[in-house]
C-alpha cells in the first residue's frame, strides 16, 4: 500500500497520548472505513535504557530501576531481579524473607490486576467499575505505605532480605483487608460479567489460538486464556510457591472475555495464597547478615544466570551476567508486556477500531515495562 | 547430527547448548522440531572483541523446561530465526537496536525502541555516554535525531 495513492485506505495515527492506549503507545492504523487493515505499534516513548543504567551501578542500586519498570507491580519486579541477583551473588535469603516476599508479590498482583480491570472498563466505556477497583487498590497501597513507607515504587526488598520486618499489626491489617476484599471484588466483577454490553463487546473478539500465542512468545494471563497452563509459579517454583496450595486458572475461550475471566480467577487464587502464607509465615531474621548494608556495595558476582518469575503480565525474566566486579556486566530483562504487545498486529487484522481498543486493553500494557 | 553441540550446565543448573555460528540455524530448526515451541528471550552480550548471543527456549509439552542456546559472532551478524518463531521478530529488532547485531533474513530489521537515525548502539561497551542526542519530530511526523541541543524539546 505504501507509496501508492489509494483512496480506499486511510492512515490514522492513534496515540501516543490517547487515553485508551494505556500510556505512550502510538498505533499507526491503516483503515478501510472503520475496519482496521493493519496496525503498526510504535513504542519507545518511555525508553530510559534501564539495562545500561544498571550496568553502571552496584548490584544493590539496580533495584530501583526495576520498581519503575512495571510501576503498578513494583514488588513483582523486585522479586524478579532479586531471584537473579541472589543466584549470581550466592546469597540465600532467610526463610521468613521468602514468605514476606510471596505476600508482598501477591498483594501487588492483586493491585496490578485491579488497575487493569479499572482501565479495561474505561476502554469499553464503563466508568463505574473503575472507582470500585481503585478503592480496593488504594487499600493495598495504604498497606504498602505502612510496611515500606511508599505507595507504588516501594523499593522494599533488598539483596538477601527486606527493608523492614513484618509485625503482628501488619499481619492483622492484611488479614482484615483480605476478609472484605472478595466480596467487594465480586461485586465489581458482576458489573462486568452480568452486563450484556460488556459481554457483546468482549465475547469472540481477538481470538488467539494457543499455537500462535506460543509462537509469539505470549505469556501470563493471555497465554492461559488461550488454554496453555503455563505459570512459572507452578512450572518452575521460586520462593516458597511449591509449599502453597493454589490452582492455575485457564480458559478455553481464547478471546478478550476469557482473558478477563482468567485475571479475576487469578485474583481469587492470590487471595487463597495470601491467606495460607499469612498463617504459615515463620519467625526468624529478615535479612541475610552476609548482605547487610555496609557490605552491600562490595558484593561481587561472576558467571551468568537467568531467573524467571511470574509477574502479573506474564513471565518476567532477568538475564544477569557478572564479570567478578561490583557491577553487573550485562543485564537483560524479558518484559512480558513487550512480547504480549507484539501479537497485537496479528490480533487486530480486520476488526473494528472499537474492538481493537478492547483487544489492546485485554493485553494489560504498562509502558514502563514495554519500553524499559 | 551433522554438527557438533557442546553441552554444559549453567551456574544455576540450566542446560546450555554451545553451537558454532555456522550450524546455528540448523540446530534451531532441529530444536523446533523437537518441541521447543516457545522462544522466550534473545539476549546479546558484548565482550568487546565478540558478541555472544543467548537464546532461551522452552518446551510447552514438558512444563516449559528451559534450554539456553549460546553462540558467538565476531562480525556482529547472525542468521535470523524469525522463520521459526514469530516472537524473534521484535526480540531481534531490539537486539539490533541496542547491540547492533545484524540478523540476516529478518523481514523488517529496524530500530524498535530508539528512533530511526540514532547514532550508535547504547548497550555496546564502547558507546559514548558523554554525547547527548536530541530527538524532535519533523513536519511529516517522523523522528529526527541530532546532536544539537537547540533541536531538542
Amino acid at each position: 500500500m505504501e507509496g501508492q495513492l489509494n483512496s480506499r485506505y486511510v492512515e490514522l495515527n492513534m496515540g501516543p497520548q490517547h487515553p485508551s492506549t494505556h500510556g505512550v503507545l502510538r498505533l499507526k492504523l491503516l483503515l478501510d472505513g472503520e475496519t482496521v487493515k493493519n496496525v503498526e505499534p510504535v513504542i519507545g516513548y518511555l525508553h530510559r535504557n534501564a539495562e545500561k543504567i544498571c550496568e553502571l551501578d552496584y548490584y544493590c542500586d539496580s533495584l530501583i530501576y526495576f520498581d519503575r519498570m512495571d510501576y503498578v507491580a513494583a514488588m513483582n519486579m523486585e522479586v524478579g531481579y532479586l531471584e537473579a541477583a541472589e543466584k549470581l551473588l550466592a546469597i540465600e535469603p532467610p526463610e521468613r524473607v521468602k514468605w514476606i516476599r510471596v505476600i508482598m508479590a501477591e498483594l501487588n498482583r492483586l493491585a496490578s490486576h485491579l488497575v487493569w480491570a479499572g482501565a479495561f472498563g474505561l476502554d469499553l466505556g464503563m466508568i463505574t467499575p473503575f472507582f470500585y477497583f481503585f478503592e480496593e487498590r488504594e487499600k493495598i497501597l495504604n498497606l504498602f505505605t505502612e510496611i515500606c513507607g511508599s505507595r507504588q515504587e516501594t523499593n522494599y526488598m533488598s539483596i538477601g532480605g527486606v527493608y523492614q520486618d513484618f509485625n503482628d499489626k501488619i499481619i492483622f491489617k492484611i488479614k482484615q483487608f483480605l476478609k472484605q476484599f472478595p466480596k467487594k471484588m465480586e461485586g465489581a466483577y458482576s458489573l462486568f460479567i452480568k452486563n450484556d454490553i460488556f459481554l457483546s463487546r468482549t465475547k469472540g473478539i481477538g481470538i488467539l489460538e494457543p499455537e500462535v500465542a506460543l509462537s509469539y512468545g505470549v505469556t501470563g494471563p493471555m497465554l492461559r486464556a488461550s488454554g496453555v497452563p503455563y505459570d512459572v509459579r507452578k512450572d518452575a517454583p521460586y520462593l516458597v510457591y511449591d509449599k502453597l496450595n493454589f490452582d492455575i486458572p485457564i480458559s478455553k475461550g481464547k478471546d478478550v472475555l476469557a482473558r478477563c475471566i482468567v485475571r479475576f480467577e487469578e485474583m481469587r487464587q492470590s487471595v487463597k495464597i495470601l491467606n495460607q502464607a499469612l498463617d504459615k509465615i515463620p519467625d526468624g531474621p529478615y535479612f541475610n547478615p552476609k548482605a547487610k548494608k555496609s557490605l552491600m556495595i562490595r558484593l561481587r558476582g561472576e558467571g551468568d544466570v537467568y531467573a524467571r518469575t511470574e509477574s502479573p503480565k506474564g513471565e518476567f525474566g532477568v538475564h544477569l551476567v557478572g564479570d567478578g566486579t561490583v557491577k553487573p556486566y550485562r543485564l537483560h530483562v524479558r518484559s512480558p508486556a513487550f512480547k504480549n504487545l507484539s501479537v497485537l498486529p496479528f490480533l487486530s487484522r480486520d476488526v473494528l477500531i472499537a474492538d481493537m481498543v478492547a483487544i489492546s486493553g485485554s493485553i494489560d500494557l504498562v509502558f514502563g515495562e514495554v519500553d524499559r | 547430527m551433522p554438527y557438533e553441540v557442546k553441552e554444559e550446565a549453567g551456574k544455576d543448573g540450566r542446560k546450555i547448548f554451545l553451537i558454532q555460528k555456522e550450524n546455528f540455524l540448523e540446530l534451531m530448526t532441529d530444536l523446533r522440531k523437537q518441541g521447543y515451541d516457545h522462544l522466550s528471550l534473545i539476549t546479546a552480550v558484548d565482550f568487546r572483541d565478540r558478541i555472544e548471543l543467548v537464546y532461551h527456549l522452552q518446551k510447552s509439552a514438558s512444563n516449559f523446561e528451559l534450554l539456553t542456546v549460546r553462540t558467538v559472532t565476531y562480525d556482529s551478524t547472525i542468521d535470523s530465526v524469525t522463520s521459526i518463531w514469530e516472537s524473534a521478530n521484535w526480540d531481534e529488532r531490539e537486539q539490533y537496536d541496542m547491540m547492533g547485531v545484524v540478523f540476516r533474513g529478518h523481514p523488517n530489521l529496524k530500530r524498535i525502541l530508539l528512533p530511526e537515525g540514532w547514532v550508535g548502539y547504547p548497550l555496546r561497551k564502547d558507546y559514548d555516554l558523554s554525547k547527548n542526542q536530541y530527538v524532535n519530530m519533523d513536519d511529516e511526523g517522523n523522528d529526527r535525531v541530532s546532536f544539537d541541543p537547540g533541536d531538542g524539546w
